[in-house]
């Protein structure tokens, strides 16, 4: 009869609403099944999103779709939303439901008594306190157009109000505690009986008044702090507000940036000595190239400052070659293992993805000292990379063959062992 | 029946079914099993040693194939289709899923009974209802009036007592009539069977010991008796197996074929069963039957030292004593299957909390009498009957069982908080980032539960998945800035074949086209018919704002596949914004990188004692998890704490024969040390060979030729001086024209050397197109990166030398297989990764009894073409090869298939091998014995060894033939090579067909040895060399030569 069906339209209602005010603590009060809060999850805005319901087998039935989506964990977002899930009922107080921006009740208050709807009233609108609340509920003047329908729309309900009954309770309510309302709908009336009947569902939606007659403190220190929830479920989405989160993914980008930069680098130094030099035979020679190499790109770094940023590209990079002293006796059989490229921070602030995720210079410092599997140069300033050995990554012929015997889900094919061709 | 269909449905053609019947009697442990194969071709195949040629035989008459030998293994008696109209494959090769067996227990307590077939609508099922019908009869409806059936029945019979096995092939066929055209087969399962009326009969059958007796149950409202055969009496054991076939309404007489199986072990005295007689009628309340584990064939060898294994399976419990099978009836019949699930929901009082339904047939923990329910029709108010009948018990490990079951593991699963990627789970919390490479690694499992000999199991398989930390629009950006002018081209390339996962929802979707016509702003129908674009929709239903407008849009075109339960057929295609998704999978580019597979195996290659820990931590996990015990303890499932211990055994060394001397492989199966110290089998004198260099890598080559002399003398190889052809420049042009300038211009020219630089895969290509297919001639390509560290330049050199002496064709070692005239084929199917490409079929067989000749050949199939045909084409070929090289064919061949996925199996089975066996036919007088055995690498299955508390990779020869093989199969696990890196994947065996009556011991040392002979590697691998062999050829062809390389370098291992 609707289109979209009617308990969408309430659900994207609140979701309407959200986008437009951007609540930053929203619970929903008889959420079942979850199926408001998994739309409300990709709000980002939110960053407490609660859900309550009296049945926990209903609750358990879908929330591990509450959970983040694996892309979540690829790229974490700045907003930062915990969800959590309480089996509770909506008489009872719970301090861990106070001071939210939003609380909506969709569909819930006609399956209360009226004693408990008191309760509800005053569990809501005296204790929970949120700035704004969402409460819909059927309009039994529709009913006479629903085809075939006797009696209440759902055997559990215990009453159905007519606009005139809604909004006597809610003017009422929110004389009482502060707010005020407004009222309005979803699944309107078929043409020219809007004003006869009304929508399908009512909605009132109270905001709390600045100036409170009964100015309790919203979180008193006399109110006694009740728990009567239990917690089923919680889950915190990974952010990069959490500053493990942010390190691992900064510490990510600026090797990812270095390694790029230092490839950059090193092909240019290489085109650069291809006209110089003809053919490198040994190790020997070509360490000595490297040094001779090292002394042109020490004077790099000071040619080119952050201060000239354009020039950093096209005429160098600010890298440098740099050596460890310490091993340098120990090992003459590979001495290009303990050479150094050193990528200044400077650089590495080039790329746009390192500085937003940084903030600034010294955050970036900061974080890079604290990573143990990053070697920063002496004072700091810098980002060491080995320089690659060529050799390195190179194969036994024996191994080759093994490569398939990997356990990963896309076993490495592995080129012929024999024949180095790939 | 369904009362509201007219009779005449079961005026239809009756259709063969598939049957599984066995028997258990408790004193004796004899069982028995049948199968009913449908075939599709006219000709008769019969595959044990009587082959018969085709013949259509009369309609109406009936047939008798005796086929009767001593198989060790299986034998098969292969079925085929009697073409009865003159109307040449009007057969209908129709087949009834899991029509389950009757199985009676010994002193006859049997229920028999239907199991109606999943799926099908209740009008035309639930034969049983009607009192006067057979249980096992099955009616479908065939379009045209005659259909031609013939049905074959295997049976198989296993004394464990006796450590004896044998199975019987029992082709049953039967011709229908031609002119009535009703016909009604009943094929009974090989198995003890007895039910009320003829209770005696059976007993006296079964006190003989291991003999079994098979009838068809016929029952026929008009006919009435089914008749039954005697057997013939094989030396032996005797088995009886009886086969019956009603008569049908019509006159047609039945056919009963009959065919006998004896054990390898002659031990007890032959017993022929009695025929026995039928009941004329079935009694009614025989409608439940149980449906009993099966015991598992004998595939045991002896051979070899005990070893302690534990493998990554942990052992399942089951509390339950049966899962219970019902048969659920609508009536007046609900079209819907939403309202049927949504009807059987509100009976949740009923039926309990835990059901298994999908839509027709209920799986129950708990017995319910049989229940009619009601429920109201919303949409019309109609109220319809629910009928709930009980139709089967089944043991709670059965095979129906196993999809419900994993469901089950998939719900604990996600509720330890794993999220789904693809098909495994998966922990993104503990994730490695690869921050250098822009990747991440997250652990996880790969989850089953599977039932195998041994019983239930729970497999746990750790997985590892690799992410890129870029959205798919990021990598376009990088490739945009790499290739502005073939853009187009190169995302195609790196992206499509690709798996991607959404920013908003946890789907995996393969990326099979790109639309560079749409953009986000485009527009989409939704489903209501209104339509949005992707930007709009995006931001109302996710929140999520998509950047960039200006970018193109990934299509995914989903397999063709029903809905579940539902006739609705999902099509079309699904368009993907770039930016909202990401790649999965190692990036193709990145797979050439050494240092990163170095940096990503270090990672992913988990050591046994990780692989177990890892294990041991979800078991934990789940067991102190209240909530995932109770999941599995719905359906009575209880997970041990601790994984799968066993014994199995380590085969022994081979001995590596070369041209003087030979020596053990040793225990870590490698020899490379020694095969350089002697000389080989054979070497062909290298006197006339050229290397192709850039003038840069003048030194290189230089010093290569030098080392290669130096090193030829002790290596047995003469080694002349070769021509060194420098070239300006390294451009794949450049030595294309080189190269094919010398080889014209000498054709004596033995090998073409070239040494590249980079990693050149189209340098790589373009070399290997002209030497392979244009100008045939050996060729060895060597990256100058391997040969530039004068340290290991001496071993790499000996390695390059005994693959260029491999590749002209001589024999570097072997070992002694004790078979005489014996071929051994390997094959493998490369398929490229973007589908683009056909499939490739790289084949090899042995030419001389050393097995160091073979014979090469490679067949592209286009989409949707069996490999069977080029399958036959190379077989033929290499039987007359094998002809010209020893004058005379093969006695013997050992057929060794890999590329087969799990679901095609029985596609090999019933069609791959009959036709090979068909190429017999074309050589006169010529009857080969064939073993036929698959090869699957790709298994879940991990084998550890236990010393002393910790867990460890098991030596190379690690046999397991038990508690984990399939229980359909004769099968077995082989761990053949050793293993540095990572933990112990076993190669899996199947020996689907074997007529050489190999035992078990031989079967698998054989192939142990065979994982010794392949000459790039001096080490045994992990699977048979031919396959290796043939999955080198396949990749070589498949994805650089991409046309059949010439026939003149056919019997040379050119593709080293």
């Amino acid at each position: 009869m609707f289109s979209p069906p009617l308990h969408r339209q309430r659900h994207q209602f609140v979701v309407d609403f959200v986008n437009k005010n951007k609540p930053q603590k929203v619970a929903d009060l008889g959420c079942s099944e979850c199926t408001l809060l998994m739309k409300l999850k990709f709000h980002r805005d939110i960053e407490l999103l609660v859900g309550v319901d009296i049945d926990g087998a209903k609750l358990k039935k879908k929330w591990q779709g509450l959970g983040p989506l694996s892309t979540d964990y690829l790229q974490p977002s700045y907003y930062q939303l915990r969800i959590e899930l309480y089996q509770g009922s909506v008489t009872q107080k719970d301090a861990r439901l106070r001071g939210f921006d939003l609380v909506t009740s969709v569909e819930l208050i006609e399956h209360l008594t009226l004693a408990d709807l008191g309760q509800f009233s005053d569990v809501v609108f005296g204790y929970m306190i949120p700035a704004v609340a969402i409460i819909s509920t059927p309009n039994a003047e529709f009913n006479t157009l629903l085809p075939g329908l006797t009696g209440f729309r759902h055997h559990d309900h215990k009453f159905e109000w007519t606009r005139a009954e809604f909004q006597s309770w809610a003017l009422g309510v929110a004389l009482q505690y502060g707010y005020e309302v407004e009222f309005t709908g979803v699944g309107p009336a078929p043409l020219g009986q809007q004003d006869a009947v009304g929508f399908c569902t009512q909605i009132g939606v109270f905001r709390r008044l600045r100036q409170r007659p009964s100015c309790r403190a919203v979180f008193g220190v006399d109110v006694e702090e009740l728990f009567s929830y239990e917690l089923l479920y919680s889950i915190t989405y990974p952010s990069l507000r959490d500053n493990n989160t942010l390190r691992k993914f900064l510490v990510a980008e600026v090797l990812c940036f270095a390694e790029e930069l230092k490839q950059r680098w090193m092909e240019e130094r290489m085109a650069a000595s291809d006209g110089s030099l003809l053919q490198t035979e040994g190790g020997a020679e070509a360490h000595q190239a490297a040094s001779g190499q090292r002394v042109e790109a020490r004077e790099n770094p000071t040619a080119c400052g952050p201060e000239d940023e354009n020039l950093m590209g096209q005429r160098g990079l600010g890298l440098f070659m740099t050596q460890e002293e310490a091993n340098q006796g120990a090992q003459e059989e590979s001495p290009s293992v303990h050479r150094f490229v050193a990528v200044p921070l400077a650089s590495l602030w080039t790329s746009p993805k390192v500085s937003a995720l940084s903030g600034s210079l010294r955050n970036l410092r900061h974080f890079l000292m604290e990573e143990p599997t990053v070697r920063l140069s002496q004072d700091g300033s810098a980002v060491m990379l080995k320089e690659e050995d060529l050799d390195e990554g190179s194969f036994h012929a024996e191994d080759g063959d093994y490569g398939e015997a990997n356990q990963c889900s896309q076993p490495p094919e592995q080129g012929e062992e024999w024949e180095a061709s790939v | 029946m369904d009362p509201n269909i007219p009779r005449k449905h079961s005026f239809m053609t009756g259709v063969p079914f598939l049957g599984r019947g066995r028997a258990l009697q408790p004193q004796e442990l004899a069982l028995g099993r049948s199968r009913v194969l449908p075939a599709t071709e006219a000709p008769r195949v019969g595959l044990a040693r009587g082959f018969l040629p085709s013949d259509n035989t009369p309609p109406g008459r009936g047939v008798t194939l005796p086929v009767s030998q001593t198989v060790f293994g299986r034998a098969r008696g292969l079925l085929s289709q009697l073409d009865v109209g003159e109307v040449a494959g009007r057969a209908r090769g129709l087949l009834l899923p899991s029509l389950e067996p009757q199985v009676g227990l010994a002193r006859g307590t049997l229920l028999t009974s239907l199991e109606p077939p999943p799926g099908r609508t209740p009008g035309s099922g639930a034969t049983a209802q009607k009192p006067t019908e057979t249980p096992s009869t099955k009616e479908v409806d065939l379009p045209d009036n005659d259909g031609t059936l013939v049905s074959m029945m295997r049976g198989i019979g296993v004394d464990p007592s006796m450590a004896t096995w044998g199975r019987g092939n029992i082709p049953l066929g039967r011709g229908p009539a031609v002119d009535a055209g009703t016909v009604t087969i009943q094929a009974a399962p090989v198995g003890v069977t007895s039910n009320l009326e003829s209770f005696g009969k059976p007993e006296e059958v079964m006190g003989r010991g291991s003999s079994f007796g098979a009838r068809g149950l016929s029952l026929q409202t008009m006919a009435g008796l089914g008749r039954a055969a005697p057997p013939q009496l094989g030396p032996g054991r005797g088995r009886a197996v009886l086969c019956s076939l009603p008569q049908s309404p019509v006159k047609s007489s039945p056919v009963v074929a009959v065919e006998q199986q004896t054990a390898l072990s002659v031990t007890s005295s032959a017993t022929a069963p009695k025929p026995l007689e039928l009941p004329a009628s079935e009694p009614e309340d025989t409608a439940v039957k149980t449906e009993v584990v099966r015991e598992s064939l004998n595939k045991t060898g002896t051979k070899g030292c005990p070893i302690e294994i534990a493998s990554n399976h942990v052992p399942i419990c089951c509390q339950n004593k049966a899962v219970y099978q019902y048969h659920v009836t609508f009536s007046p019949n609900v079209e819907s299957m939403g309202m049927r699930f949504g009807m059987m929901k509100e009976h949740r009082p009923t039926t309990g909390e835990v059901v298994a339904f999908d839509g027709s047939i209920l799986y129950l923990p708990m017995k319910l009498d049989d229940v009619a329910l009601k429920s109201v029709r919303l949409t019309d108010q109609e109220e319809i009957q629910i009928q709930i009948r009980m139709t089967k018990i089944l043991p709670p490990s059965s095979d129906l069982c196993l999809p419900f079951y994993n469901v089950v593991v998939r719900r604990v699963m996600k509720m330890l908080g794993l999220k789904l990627v693809g098909r495994n789970h998966y922990n993104p919390e503990s994730a490695v980032i690869l921050g250098k490479h822009r990747l991440q690694v997250w652990p996880g499992y790969a989850t089953c539960i599977k039932h195998t000999d041994g019983g239930l199991y729970f497999c746990v398989d750790v997985s590892h998945k690799v992410l890129r930390n870029d959205s798919v629009l990021d990598v376009m950006n990088v490739l945009f800035q790499e290739s502005k002018q073939n853009f187009h081209d190169e995302c195609a390339k790196e992206l499509v074949g690709s798996i991607v996962i959404t920013r908003y929802n946890n789907r995996t979707y393969r990326i099979d086209d790109i639309e560079w016509d749409k953009s986000p702003n485009d527009t989409f129908p939704l489903m209501d018919g209104t339509k949005t674009t992707f930007v709009d929709y995006y931001h109302k239903n996710y929140g999520i704002t998509i950047k960039e407008m200006n970018q193109p849009l990934l299509v995914h075109r989903p397999k063709e596949r029903s809905k579940p339960g539902g006739k609705q057929i999902i099509t079309g295609e699904i368009l993907i914004v770039p930016e909202l998704s990401f790649l999965t999978g190692i990036p193709e580019k990145m797979k050439s990188n050494m240092k990163l597979m170095k940096d990503l195996t270090m990672h992913i290659n988990a050591s046994s004692e990780q692989h177990t820990q890892s294990i041991g931590k979800l078991l934990k996990n789940i067991s102190t998890k209240p909530e995932c015990v109770k999941e599995f303890g719905r359906w009575g499932l209880k997970i041990s704490s601790e994984i799968l211990l066993m014994k199995g055994r380590t085969l022994p060394m081979e001995n590596i024969c070369m041209k003087s001397s030979s020596f053990s492989s040793g225990t870590d199966g490698r020899w490379s040390n020694k095969v350089v110290r002697d000389a080989s089998i054979s070497s062909v004198p290298l006197n006339n060979w050229a290397i192709f260099y850039a003038q840069r890598c003048a030194a290189e080559a230089e010093e290569l030729s030098n080392v290669f002399i130096k090193l030829s003398g002790p290596m047995g190889v003469k080694v002349g001086r070769p021509r060194l052809v420098p070239m300006k420049n390294d451009y794949t042009d450049t030595y294309v024209k080189s190269i094919h300038a010398q080889v014209t211009s000498e054709p004596d020219l033995q090998l073409v050397v070239c040494i590249v630089t980079g990693n050149r895969d189209d340098l790589y290509g373009a070399i290997k197109k002209l030497c392979c297919v244009q100008n045939p001639i050996p060729s060895q390509v060597v990256n100058v990166r391997t040969i530039s560290q004068p340290q290991k330049l001496k071993s790499v050199a000996q390695m390059i030398l005994l693959q260029i002496n491999g590749k002209l064709g001589g024999e570097l070692w072997t070992v002694n297989v004790p078979l005489k005239l014996l071929m051994v084929v390997g094959v493998d199917v490369h398929h490229d990764a973007t589908k683009r490409n056909r499939s490739v079929m790289g084949f090899v067989a042995s030419m001389n009894s050393a097995l160091t000749r073979w014979y090469s050949r490679v067949t592209f199939q286009g989409p949707g073409q069996e490999v069977i045909d080029g399958f036959r084409e190379c077989f033929v070929e290499a039987l007359r090869q094998y002809y010209e090289v020893n004058h005379s064919f093969p006695e013997k061949i050992v057929v060794y298939r890999d590329g087969v996925s799990e679901g095609q199996v029985a596609m090999v089975e019933q069609f791959e091998i009959p036709q090979l066996i068909k190429c017999f036919q074309n050589i006169g007088n010529y009857e080969p014995k064939m073993v036929f055995i698959l090869v699957q690498k790709r298994i879940n299955t991990t084998l550890y060894t236990r010393v002393s508390n910790t867990f460890s990779t098991p030596p190379p020869g690690t046999i397991l033939d038990h508690t984990l093989t399939k229980r359909d199969w004769v099968d077995f696990y082989l761990l053949a090579h050793s293993i540095r890196h990572g933990c112990g994947v076993p190669t899996h065996y199947i020996c689907l067909y074997n007529t050489v009556n190999l035992p078990v011991d031989h079967l698998q040392r054989l192939t142990f040895k065979m994982c010794h002979l392949y000459w790039n590697f001096p080490g045994t691998v992990r699977v048979p060399a031919p396959c290796k062999y043939a999955h080198k050829l396949a990749y070589l062809a498949g994805q650089y030569l991409r046309a059949q390389p010439a026939l003149q370098l056919a019997d040379k291992l050119f593709f080293l």
